[in-house]
């Protein structure tokens, strides 16, 4: 059997080297990696074969994805940009747009998805942003916020208003009208390219409009669900790195005569971290097994998979800076950067208070056993 | 369920009856307005829409998402045959 994702983990290694807490500090990634990684097709590596992409598993990207986060989650960051864009334009597009959209993304053009705006964050219902038809071309109007990866993307998928509904269309970053503003120094994910996306009076041809006329509510939640898978996974990622540097430190570090890992509240901290990382790898394994066998489980085990992950490596990160102690507390080491980036998952994508209640309305909806 | 007994709009209906009743714990005639009585969220639109592709062999892709797809068990039925038609011309 074919795996396409054959040496991908290899490519990673040796082009994050010892340069994410560098990239981390000077909040950029450099262009050529990204580049290198997106004409492979790895930044979107689920894209169907038919459409030059990689046609990856949902639990094989997903793998994969955890491996990038284990290494860089700015990186990590924008593989779920770029796998995004492409998932809104297979999920909302024509056969035409998957034709044309489909091989530029998974050749090596850079994208991004803008949801967000000032006053519509998790109450998609204040979103202002439009779509306006005018002949055969669409005129697009809005302020997007805190668009991950903008700042490296070529081409950006905004979501407004369009008609009673809403759609979905593709704007290049260099058409007339579009500014990208990045965020100055992000908390976390510092080199993801975060960015502010203003749209005046960009005029597009119609043909780049994706859909058109669904429920506001039925896009974001379609678009969103493959940002909370690989979020979900990257955060498998954060966890695993973190276990990683806990243990070594803990079975090399030597106090009062013993490893620390013989210390039994440091071990606690251990048997913690391995729990975490198992606890989310597993949540992750079903929701990606859902995706890949086409059952509509996958949609809220895609919610329960962000959720705990987030939770789980926000806590994880946490009890490994705790052991690592000061050997961790200076800016760009693994745990550190951990501890900022594994947070901001719990913002993103749908914030863990978001997910609680989108998983309370499925534990009151769901039939009775 | 199998693709022979969908086959017919009476199958995919009751079908779709099916699944959608299991998920509301309720039996929902197929005329009803499941966006109007507020039986249908995002959440649930989406499994609708993974569902009916999984069990009927169908992509439901770009302008087909539209509500007016989804608002009735009878208005999803049509949207299945539809598609079936329009993806096995001249097919066993």
């Amino acid at each position: 059997m074919t795996e396409p994702l054959t040496g991908a983990r290899e490519l990673v290694d040796e082009s994050v080297g010892d340069r994410a807490p560098e990239w981390d500090r000077t909040g950029e990634i450099p262009e050529e990696v990204l580049r290198t990684l997106a004409a492979r097709g790895l930044l979107c590596a689920g894209v169907p074969a038919a459409f030059g992409g990689l046609g990856a598993t949902s639990a094989a990207n997903g793998e994969f994805t955890a491996h990038v986060g284990s290494r860089c989650s700015s990186l990590r960051s924008v593989m779920t940009s770029q796998g995004m864009a492409a998932w809104a334009i297979q999920r909302l597009g024509g056969p035409q747009q998957h034709a044309r959209y489909l091989p530029e993304l998974a050749g090596g053009r850079l994208a991004a998805v803008a949801f967000s705006e000032s006053e519509a964050g998790s109450d998609l219902s204040a979103m202002t942003t439009a779509i306006e038809p005018d002949g055969d071309t669409v005129v697009v109007r809005g302020q997007k916020v805190w668009t991950t990866a903008a700042h490296y993307a070529d081409v950006i998928v905004v979501v407004g208003r369009y008609g009673s509904g809403a759609a979905a269309v593709v704007v290049p970053s260099s058409a007339p009208g579009v500014t990208v503003r990045r965020v100055p120094r992000p908390s976390g994910c510092r080199a993801a390219g975060h960015a502010d996306v203003h749209l005046d009076e960009v005029r597009l041809p119609a043909s780049a409009v994706l859909g058109g006329g669904q429920p506001l509510t039925l896009l974001v939640t379609t678009a969103l669900a493959y940002g909370r898978i690989s979020v979900a996974w990257g955060c498998v990622g954060i966890l695993r790195a973190c276990l990683d540097a806990a243990r070594r430190h803990a079975r090399d570090r030597r106090q009062f005569g013993a490893p620390l890992a013989r210390h039994q509240l440091v071990g606690r901290h251990l048997a913690n971290l391995l729990t975490a990382e198992q606890i989310a790898t597993r949540v992750c394994e079903h929701a990606s097994r859902s995706w890949d066998d086409g059952s509509p489980d996958m949609v809220i085990a895609t919610v329960l998979a962000k959720q705990v992950s987030a939770v789980q490596a926000a806590q994880g990160a946490a009890t490994a800076v705790q052991v690592l102690g000061s050997a961790a507390a200076h800016e760009g080491h693994v745990v550190e950067r951990a501890y900022r980036d594994a947070k901001l998952m719990e913002l993103i994508e749908g914030s863990t208070e978001i997910c609680q209640l989108i998983l309370a309305d499925h534990a009151v909806s769901m039939a009775v056993s | 369920m199998s693709a022979e007994q969908a086959i017919t709009a009476e199958g995919i209906e009751r079908e779709i009856a099916g699944f959608v009743a299991g998920r509301v714990n309720a039996e929902v005639p197929a005329d009803q307005d499941l966006f109007a009585s507020g039986l249908v969220s995002s959440m649930f639109a989406m499994e609708l829409v993974v569902h009916l592709e999984q069990a009927f062999a169908v992509q439901i892709l770009g302008d087909d998402l539209k509500r007016d797809n989804f608002r009735t068990v009878r208005a999803m039925t049509a949207l299945v045959l539809r598609l079936r038609d329009a993806e096995q011309p001249a097919d066993d």
